[in-house]
């Protein structure tokens, strides 16, 4: 065997049981927020430790810390016995700390092969060993059971492929604690299981895991212990065999679904916006109608056409088929500038990519909807572009020292209200929100629900697309289920349990037959 | 303001100004120095010279400018120069009036930047090649026309206007003041101006939130365009030929002049006034380093140098300021 191929087998790891990790209050403030109050917690050698908690809770701070990627701002680590400082991702790989990311963090351009090895290549008197290095990433792949080439292109595999590779990577440089931060986002059941398979593996072979994810059903399939995080607090550890799905719920929330959604029902009125057996990129034959006063939610996984529909409509991709009609009347809507000038906005599902111009003021980004109305032909009046970003800042609660302080130094949440906010003053009809409360606190979260109720008591429509089944279970009243580019199923209210809205976006019985196949 | 306050930062639009006073300190300093080192700078002729001199840049730079927010880059305008200057020779030595030559001349100077915003918009080439490109097209074009000879012009009003003050100004430096207000208000004053910025920080997020993009983008290469072709009217005026070899790396100059003016070439990141500053800085290098008799390859030199300390520390001061 060769020295590359040693490396899969972990570094000499403590005896199972015994403490590895340590945090003494641990604890990270960013400018504006306490990202992490102190948390106090030990992580037991070869155990598989889950990690819940709503988005915004801090989990993804956490991981942050543990792997060197931001200092933490006070509190201790002892890792194996000795105080870490953990100041450096490079410091926390030669620990032994790896993660493997959500998204994934690999070179598309290189091969499989290239990212297994990257910063450890294998070479003689300088010269690259491309065709070993091949062999044994191959043999690494073949040997977890993924069934995947080592010399192709890396992105030309698939998101949940490569997320594969990511862990296959992670598990061949001395690994003695590995993160795993939602890492079944994107995969499909065949290939979660392979996962599952691996990091049984590695626990087996004394690793140390932290699984973060959202699925309770993984949680409690996997995990040996599981701590809840809220509000970036710790709030309890429990063992997984003394606790149960609806304790945790209630540790992670500590709310009544009630306190969170705020559901005021209208009488809808007439119809604002009416898709008649529309198709395009990405779905296929979707019929709906949006009324004035009524959340439509759009329920579904990542990639079941949900964005896809909601950004055609928008204009942003041609239909192939169907019609479109505005206020009773077909119309062709071929830019965002057209469906914005019928009286549509998106707040688009990416915050950083599609929502945000980052290194600009909030003020800039809350009017750039309506610089046309807040300049004449020739002028922007400053005094109105003023009174309208401070409008929006105070209406919105937005937490930001000025108008004039860049939209990268607000938090998650307050950005989202940007987002949002731009809209307000624009005075829109119908409101498409792409997943409006990733990332946000709970906190933050209820005050985007009272606004959606502001906007429809106003006589707008809203379209809400969420893959968080309480978020449009609770908010929307008429409730379309997406499978694979189709609408597959329609509730009205609360008249479907979640088990059944579930099946019907999972449809995962033919899935699992045609997976294994 | 009912907003919960946050102390921390201070606002950034003072840290901006700021920058800009630091440039003009940076002049009104090395102006200060060669006028007691040398006894030729703070003469009146050695001045307008100066300002002469620095005025062609600093009007590239502005266009140049314009394109970089947006997070572009126009490498051509040296080139659009060049080539301007042979269209307005021919125009004026055919019997064209000086005032339809100059006209048809900055058209020209549309036209390429129409182009360019084509290549980028429609064919989906990135900047710096369609840019490229041109620089290289351009020149051999021009040189084709001409066969490789420049074309003296015959009209001397025309010339004289490169040459003549007006209230004791150069003439070429009143251009730049024709050339900065419209582009400040523009710029600082225009809701195009804010599409620049927003355009350059995230096109995808302006799109959805009804901005034009691609007219931005066709917006900024056209005015990069019509800024070189005027100042090929104005290097026409003042060497008195149409030759398209002139003008050589002006556009590296222009780049520079706006960078040092605090231009990020991430985008949305700019003003009017800096590239302005940034081009007379660099003019008044030249012009002193041409007194103190320092060779005039060392000259390219120090400018590259000031260039990197200048931006360095422009950068640590962002930072510093985050």
């Amino acid at each position: 065997m060769t020295s590359t191929a040693q490396e899969l087998h972990p570094a000499p790891v403590l005896e199972p049981g015994r403490t590895i990790l340590e945090l003494h209050g641990l604890e990270k403030k960013y400018p504006g927020t306490h990202a992490l109050k102190p948390v106090t917690l030990a992580f037991k050698a070869g155990e598989i430790h889950a990690i819940v908690g709503e988005n915004g809770a801090g989990k993804s701070t956490l991981i942050k810390l543990l792997t060197g990627v931001m200092p933490r701002t006070s509190g201790e680590v002892i890792w194996e016995g000795k105080p870490a400082a953990l100041a450096t991702p490079h410091e926390a790989m030669a620990l032994g700390i790896n993660a493997v990311h959500q998204e994934v963090v690999l070179c598309r351009h290189l091969t499989v092969a290239a990212n297994m090895f990257l910063g450890e290549e294998n070479s003689r008197f300088g010269i690259l060993q491309q065709r070993a290095m091949v062999k044994e990433a191959q043999k690494i792949i073949d040997d977890l059971g993924f069934d995947l080439p080592a010399h192709v292109t890396l992105g030309d595999l698939t998101i949940g492929q490569q997320q594969l590779i990511a862990a296959a990577r992670a598990t061949v440089r001395g690994t003695k604690f590995l993160i795993f931060d939602e890492p079944t986002a994107y995969l499909t059941r065949k290939e979660a299981d392979q996962l599952f398979t691996l990091i049984r593996r590695l626990k087996g072979e004394g690793v140390t895991i932290i699984y973060i994810s959202h699925r309770m059903e993984e949680v409690f399939e996997l995990a040996d212990r599981v701590s809840v995080l809220r509000d970036g607090t710790l709030v309890g550890t429990r063992n997984i065999s003394e606790t149960n799905d609806a304790e945790l719920v209630k540790m992670m929330i500590n709310r009544s679904i009630e306190q969170i959604y705020h559901k005021e029902h209208f009488t809808p009125g007439a119809a604002i916006l009416e898709a008649r057996n529309l198709s395009g990129k990405g779905f296929e034959n979707v019929s709906m109608t949006v009324r004035a006063g009524e959340i439509v939610g759009l329920y579904g996984l990542i990639g079941a056409g949900r964005s896809e529909f909601v950004t055609t409509l928008y204009g942003r991709h041609r239909k192939s088929a169907g019609q479109v009609l505005w206020e009773g009347k077909e119309v062709q809507i071929n830019s965002e500038h057209d469906a914005i000038k019928l009286g549509m906005a998106l707040a688009p599902e990416s915050r950083r990519d599609q929502g945000l111009c980052l290194n600009l003021p909030v003020g800039l980004n809350l009017n750039l909807p309506i610089y046309k109305r807040i300049s004449n032909n020739l002028l922007i009046s400053n005094a109105q572009e003023k009174t309208q970003a401070d409008r929006q800042i105070a209406d919105l609660r937005i937490k930001t020292p000025t108008r004039n302080a860049l939209a990268s130094s607000l938090s998650g949440g307050n950005q989202q209200k940007i987002v949002i906010g731009k809209w307000l003053a624009h005075g829109a009809k119908l409101f498409i929100f792409d997943e409006p409360t990733v990332g946000v606190d709970v906190g933050t979260k209820a005050e985007i629900y009272r606004l959606f109720s502001a906007l429809l008591s106003k006589g707008a429509g809203i379209i809400l697309i969420s893959s968080y089944l309480p978020e449009v279970y609770e908010l929307a009243d008429t409730l379309h289920v997406f499978r694979r580019g189709k609408l597959v199923a329609t509730h009205g209210f609360r008249t479907a349990d979640h088990e059944e809205i579930l099946t019907q976006a999972l449809a995962e019985k033919q899935e699992k037959l045609g997976g294994q196949t | 303001m009912s907003t919960e306050a946050i102390p921390a930062e201070k606002p950034k639009r003072n840290y901006n100004a700021l920058f800009g006073l630091t440039l003009l300190a940076l002049l009104v300093l090395l102006w200060v120095i060669l006028s007691v080192s040398t006894s030729s700078f703070a003469s009146a002729n050695n001045i307008s010279n100066l300002l002469r001199q620095g005025s062609m840049i600093a009007i590239l730079a502005v266009g140049q400018t314009f394109v970089i927010i947006t997070g572009g880059i126009d490498l051509s305008v040296g080139a659009v120069v060049g080539f301007a200057t042979v269209i307005a020779a021919m125009l004026i030595n055919a019997g064209v009036p000086v005032f339809l030559a100059v006209l048809l001349t900055l058209l020209v100077g549309v036209a390429i930047g129409l182009f360019h915003g084509f290549g980028i918009v429609k064919m989906g080439l990135p900047p710096f090649i369609i840019t490229l490109a041109t620089l290289t097209s351009l020149r051999g074009i021009g040189l084709l026309i001409t066969n490789g000879n420049s074309i003296s012009i015959n009209n001397d009003a025309f010339q004289e206007f490169s040459r003549n003050s007006f209230l004791g100004v150069p003439n070429l430096f009143w251009m730049v003041i024709l050339v900065g207000i419209p582009a400040y208000v523009f710029l600082h004053h225009s809701r195009w101006g804010r599409y620049l910025f927003s355009v350059g920080s995230n096109a995808e997020a302006s799109r959805l939130s009804g901005v034009n993009v691609q007219r931005t983008i066709f917006m900024a290469y056209t005015l990069s365009g019509l800024c070189a072709a005027f100042v090929g009217v104005l290097l026409a005026s003042r060497i008195g030929i149409g030759n398209p070899t002139q003008a050589e790396g002006w556009e590296l100059q222009a780049i520079a002049s706006s960078v040092i003016g605090g231009t990020s070439l991430f985008g949305a990141v700019g003003s009017v006034h800096g590239p302005l500053l940034g081009a007379f800085i660099l003019a008044t290098i030249n012009n002193g380093a041409n007194l103190l008799n320092v060779n005039a390859f060392w000259q390219r030199i120090v400018t590259g140098v000031l260039i990197i300390v200048i931006v360095y520390f422009d950068g640590l001061r962002r930072r510093g300021g985050k």
